[in-house]
């Protein structure tokens, strides 16, 4: 990205050669796990959203490598396991244990993130640990409502060992199978995730025992010393200075219209960035707080995307450079009792804000804001197959992302908090629940107007074959993504529903909890585009004619934002284009 | 006619850089070999020239197979037709949308796969099913009509359709189909049913998609192809190799085109196991590496393992095609693989390759970044004056400077050992395609014999082996033109799959024993319809299975004795015995489901028989030995005098010790400290990997 070159001490130098084939390696240990886990877990959130995490941590429990998985699950982990090594002592761990929790407030994120962790010992030396996340389907709790604090919303795991010298926790495993609606989906997501740690604890120690633990540690050390090399290069290349930006979130799900301020301030001095999360919004009353670990990885994730956004293994090396001031009891640093259960959705508004705060300063490498919710609902019903409990969580729709100085924005993508996430495909839904998907589409007209025009949204109609409840947790209808530098804002997220008598589509938000449809009735769901960048009138107009022959753009907006003008072979009308465009610029 | 008047089996497979010809004579054994440099845009051409390098007389022949890049050309280069999709109602966009995954999750530039339809020329179908494949909305067959003289207007050529649930039942997509033949004449047109009965809207619109783009292309290229051999007084028959490895009619593959997709590398995988046959090894390795990729396969009890789907094109913008395939793991680590130092003085390997233009620095040819290929020169594993049999200078000296230029002095290394560093990277790099293939399906490679090809597979299969505790490599006879002989070997093939989604607990034996049997029946007639007669029908059949709430299946061969008995035990048992292999896991307890059912016919065609070579004494021919030379060996930490033989010369029976070359036209093996080689009766260096691990 720039010339200047920040150099590693020499004295502190490995063998280049094996610092590379351990990086390799190490990568290709988190792979093989998150493989593992996906072939063999059996809720969709796993297998198809990769609702998950997993990882490598040193002996203190900083991240050697991370498999995505949930890019927003950057902190969680290292800190549960950090919590799991002082709960215990070092003393306590020992070789075949198996170290569980759910705790909310120690993940920072919702209870169904249920996290194992296994001690990898090498000649009788604890060298590390291997760590594995993944969202169960159900973990007990209300169904579908909206919980104003953490008892209603399901069974709660303090940090247990569930396994001892490979011996496992029975009476565990029976409290935790008497407390989810599911048991034998829920037990076999932990055999998936036991799957997934024990496979990365056998390779990991094939590694140590190939290349020997001196240089397989010096070498993780290496390439943590790497990754901040680089963070701290791209970090003294941002103009210093202290940049501020606020957004807000529609309301908290229980307050309809009460809007939640997100305001973010970003210092940055020489090669250091210190993001202040002060004045983000207090905890609130509804389900969409997060712990303080979320808290910390909106700044982490933010400031890798613009620091070391293709550096791998991820890892903590690269936020050496950073550092983050955020009190506790703000709504991403929340404290028990406070609800939990959307905990994933704020934070990405936070970090798209963060973006936004630093846009003046680093135009060329910030990006206009997105539809920063994953847009799903959470079904429930009788199957009338079986007369058992369904429950299914269907997509991410995938949304817009914001344009940058000289690209478009991506369409119908997932959002920040998701990476390597996927929508559930039509045919596998209607084979397993009782529903017809009537139309998957992009929404025209959906991206921010610009130079450079926002990704398109999407939205998604699905019918009730059978009656089942409808809950959705959607934000960011009111609180549309943004342009920058003079573009658009794009259309927000949204949700209707139909019955009978028609469509309902004056709600109020995005919200809606335990809705019941009939057979016949349907519920559509919105995602939001992406802003754009730049004026829109300096738009090639050869562009603007294409997305409207391509149906991404319609004519009365390529004339009332673009200032462009055309015939019916989709050709631009040079004379009127001008003049229209001469008339708007006034 | 008389048999000795066709007695020739021409196998030629166009890869990047050549064109390979591998020809066997059924009338005096002999295989006979040839190669020259690929002519794209005329490729043709380029297989006439390497018919007459090799003095092959098409009159002679009486089976012409064929394996070429074409399909995946014209996929990467996007140089197909101007293809429109025709689609359920409602969903136009799904093709465009995808998976809405964002794999390089932290990069704020990532960007998407780009349809190679846009969507203007998208259109939708009014018709629905449902997913038990019953009526929910009939089809407009007016609509369609009406929409087929719209694109005929606007001169497409080519036309995919994709209807919802068409897996379980196609009648929808036939109907469609048969409208836009009527309508549009010339058209190149396919329903996605036709090529894949799995589940998954967006994999299977991009397969039929993906036909359609490059069908008008590569059928008119195999069209041309089979005119020109037809002018040449060719009388056989034409066959294409599938990305399963095995053969169908060429017009069949005019049709099915993209079946093509992977034919070379599948077709090497074929050869591996061929010769692992004659020699009696169940398990082996199938490791291929050329210019820009390294690639493994895996054959397991005598059987290659396959797979059921690709991604093509990186795996962030990848296009998906959902056909049986060899199941082969690449990494982008060859001979052309660049050198680098990123930020913080890490040295990365490849993915990046200088490919033949420029080449690698040693090329004299413009490059000036250090190659996987200047790292061996520099190491004294290939030789300046003996590269491709003499006939291409290398350049040791712009090379070494290269090296210490922008690679040692910044690591404060010399030239040697950065480039034995570079050598090392690439070998791990490489190590991890094998192990994806073996370690991580629960095999143990350590077990398995690697055979080892392509042109710069054969300087590193030692180091590759001794990284996996592999004690076994095998380098075959002519590793340079492994795919083209591997042809010569392939069977006819067809495959079928087709979702059914039963619980095993309920299933009826008597309704999947019929769709067994219909699988089985189809691949009876298609092959029953070809010229050839093969020496027997194989029939396997296999199961994608998983525990009920699963969604990710494991494929699972069901012989046919579990559904004579209708036997659900064993079925179950057999599947968590395969789950347990693959993951380390299994839920005995739990019941299963079947997925898909999947059926493979297999017409057994001849098989060339093996060429002995001359017998020897254990001592190689003096003339074998064409020199001694300084060679660097990581465990010596020096360059230790080697000796250099021409394998031509090398005779059966011959053994000899590492530190070695052995030298012939397109490729140089290294036998390490350490090892030792056998030629076998076939000519085959069998190399045995000494203990010590670097």
């Amino acid at each position: 990205m720039t010339t200047t070159q920040v150099q590693i001490p020499a004295e502190k130098l490995v063998d280049p050669v094996i610092v590379e084939i351990i990086r390799n390696g190490l990568f290709a240990v988190t792979e093989e796990m998150k493989t593992n886990l996906m072939r063999t877990a059996y809720n969709l959130i796993i297998y198809e959203a990769l609702d998950f995490t997993v990882g490598l941590f040193t002996r203190e429990g900083d991240t050697v490598s991370i498999g995505l998985g949930l890019p927003m699950f950057i902190r969680g982990m290292s800190e549960t396991v950090k919590s799991k090594i002082r709960h215990f002592g070092y003393k306590n761990i020992g070789p075949g244990d198996i170290l569980v929790t759910n705790d909310a407030y120690t993940t920072g994120s919702h209870l169904n993130h249920f996290t194992f962790t296994m001690p990898v010992f090498h000649e009788g030396e604890l060298i590390g640990f291997t760590c594995c996340m993944a969202h169960w389907l159900d973990v007990g709790g209300s169904l579908g409502q909206i919980t104003t604090d953490i008892y209603s919303e399901g069974i709660q795991i303090p940090i247990v060992k569930y396994q001892t010298a490979g011996k496992v926790n029975q009476d565990l495993l029976d409290i935790i199978a008497m407390n989810v609606r599911m048991p034998e989906r829920a037990l076999g997501d932990l055999r998936a995730q036991i799957t997934a740690i024990t496979t990365g604890e056998r390779r990991f120690t094939e590694l140590v025992q190939r290349y020997g633990n001196r240089e397989v540690q010096a070498s993780i050390q290496q390439i943590m010393d790497q990754s901040e090399a680089v963070a701290r290069q791209n970090t003294v290349s941002i103009p210093d200075g202290t940049y501020e930006a606020e957004s807000f979130m529609d309301d908290d799900g229980l307050e309809i219209g009460k809007r939640i301020p997100i305001r973010v301030k970003v210092i940055v001095k020489g090669d250091e960035m210190t993001v202040d999360l002060s004045d983000v919004s207090k905890q609130v009353k509804g389900f969409y707080n997060s712990g303080f670990t979320t808290g910390i990885a909106c700044a982490q994730v933010a400031y890798k995307c613009l620091t070391t956004p293709t550096d791998y293994p991820v890892n903590d090396g690269s936020f050496r450079s950073l550092k983050v001031i955020m009190p506790m009891g703000t709504v991403i640093s929340a404290e028990r009792p406070y609800p939990m259960r959307v905990w994933m959705t704020f934070p990405m508004t936070v970090i798209d804000t963060i973006f936004k705060a630093l846009a003046p300063a680093i135009p060329d490498r910030s990006i206009a804001g997105h539809h920063a919710d994953l847009v799903f609902p959470n079904i429930h019903g009788i199957s009338p197959e079986d007369g058992r409990l369904f429950i299914v969580g269907i997509g991410p729709l995938g949304g817009g992302w914001g344009a940058k100085s000289r690209e478009d924005g991506v369409s119908v993508t997932v959002c920040i908090n998701d990476g390597d996430t996927h929508n559930s495909p039509t045919e596998q839904l209607e084979a397993k629940y009782p529903v017809l998907v009537e139309s998957y589409k992009i929404r025209e007209d959906s991206g921010g107007a610009g130079e450079y025009r926002g990704g398109l949204g999407a939205e998604m109609i699905v019918q009730a074959l059978s009656p089942f409840s409808v809950t959705t947790r959607i934000d960011r209808m009111h609180c549309k993504p943004w342009g920058l530098e003079g573009g658009g804002e794009a259309a927000g997220n949204g949700i209707a529903i139909r019955r009978k008598t028609g469509w309902q589509t004056d709600l109020p938000n995005a919200k809606i909890f335990n809705v019941r449809l009939e057979r016949g009735d349907a519920y559509k769901m919105l995602s939001g585009g992406g802003g754009g960048f730049g004026n829109p009138l300096k738009r090639d107009a050869a562009k603007v004619a294409e997305d409207v022959r391509e149906g991404y753009v319609s004519r009365q907006a390529a004339e009332e934002l673009y200032g462009v003008v055309l015939d019916d072979n989709f050709q631009v009308k040079l004379s009127e284009t001008g003049k229209l465009r001469a008339s708007s610029r006034a | 006619m008389t048999k000795l008047n066709n007695s020739l089996r021409i196998a030629v497979d166009i890869g990047g850089t050549f064109t390979d010809l591998a020809c066997f004579d059924e009338a005096t054994g002999n295989i006979s070999f040839g190669k020259a440099l690929s002519t794209h845009g005329q490729l043709v051409n380029g297989i006439q020239n390497t018919l007459d390098g090799a003095g092959v007389d098409l009159t002679n022949g009486y089976l012409f197979l064929h394996g070429s890049t074409i399909v995946i050309n014209t996929l990467l280069e996007r140089s197909g037709a101007k293809t429109a999709l025709l689609i359920t109602e409602g969903f136009r966009d799904i093709y465009e949308i995808g998976r809405v995954n964002r794999p390089d999750a932290y990069n704020l530039f990532f960007s998407k796969h780009v349809p190679l339809v846009p969507r203007s020329l998208r259109f939708e179908v009014s018709e629905r099913l449902r997913a038990d494949g019953s009526l929910h909305k009939p089809l407009d067959e007016k609509a369609v009509r009406e929409l087929a003289r719209e694109l005929k207007s606007q001169q497409v050529e080519a036309v995919a359709v994709l209807l919802l649930h068409s897996y379980r039942n196609p009648e929808h997509e036939r109907r469609v189909k048969a409208i836009l033949q009527e309508e549009i004449p010339g058209a190149f047109v396919t329903a996605s049913h036709e090529l894949s009965q799995e589940y998954r809207e967006f994999e299977r619109v991009s397969t039929a998609v993906a036909n359609s783009y490059v069908g008008p292309r590569v059928s008119e290229y195999l069209g041309e192809l089979e005119q020109h051999l037809g002018d040449k007084g060719f009388k056989g028959d034409f066959y294409a190799v599938q990305s399963t490895g095995g053969l169908f009619p060429v017009e069949h593959a005019r049709r099915d085109c993209v079946r093509m997709l992977e034919s070379g590398p599948a077709a090497g995988v074929i050869g591996a196991q061929a010769i692992c046959a004659q020699l009696g090894m169940p398990d082996s390795i199938a490791f291929d590496m050329g210019g820009t990729t390294a690639k493994a396969g895996v054959i397991s009890e005598g059987r290659p393992l396959t797979t059921g789907s690709a991604l093509i094109g990186g795996y962030e913008k990848a296009l998906p095609i959902q056909i049986p395939m060899m199941d082969i793991f690449e990494v982008g680590t060859g001979g052309g693989s660049i050198a680098r130092l990123e930020l913080g003085n890490s040295l990365r390997v490849g993915p990046r390759s200088a490919g033949s233009m420029p080449g690698p620095v040693c090329y004299g040819r413009g490059g000036t970044e250090p190659t996987v290929t200047d790292a061996n020169l520099i190491l004294g594993r290939l030789d300046e004056h003996n590269f491709l049999g003499g006939e291409m200078p290398l350049y040791l000296d712009r090379a070494t400077r290269a090296m210490e230029e922008k690679i040692a002095k910044p690591l404060g290394l010399d030239a040697t050992r950065a480039a034995d560093g570079i050598l090392r990277i690439a070998v791990t790099q490489m190590s991890h395609a094998v192990k994806a293939v073996t370690t991580e399906r629960g095999l143990d490679a350590g077990s398995f014999t690697m055979v080892v090809y392509g042109g710069a597979g054969p300087l590193h299969a030692s180091a590759i082996a001794r990284e996996l505790g592999i004690r076994k490599v095998l380098i075959p006879h002519a590793p340079g033109y492994f795919s083209a002989y591997g042809m010569l070997f392939s069977d006819l093939r067809y495959d079928y799959v087709r979702s059914v989604f039963r619980h095993l607990d309920g299933l009826s034996f008597d309704e999947i024993e019929a769709i067994y049997k219909e699988m089985e029946d189809e691949g009876r007639a298609a092959i029953g319809a070809s010229q050839i007669r093969p020496d027997e029908l194989v029939f396997e059949r296999a199961g994608d299975m998983r525990y009920v709430g699963q969604e990710h299946a494991v494929t699972v061969d069901l012989p046919h004795e579990f559904f004579i008995e209708g036997d659900r035990a064993a079925i179950k048992t057999h599947f968590d015995e395969v789950h347990k292999i693959r993951y380390g896991t299994s839920a005995p307890k739990e019941s299963a489901d079947i997925v898909s059912l999947r059926v493979t016919v297999l017409g057994r065609m001849k098989k060339p028989p093996r060429n002995t070579v001359e017998k020897g004494s254990e001592q190689p021919d003096g003339t074998a030995l064409r020199a001694h030379k300084p060679v660097y060996f990581r465990s010596a930490d020096q360059f230790v005098s080697s000796a250099v033989y021409k394998r031509e010369l090398l005779k059966s029976g011959n053994v000899f010790t590492g530190p070695a070359l052995v030298e012939e036209h397109a490729s140089t093996t290294v036998v390490q400290l350490g090892d030792t080689v056998t030629v076998d009766l076939y000519g085959n260096l069998q190399i045995s990997i000494g203990s010590d691990r670097t």
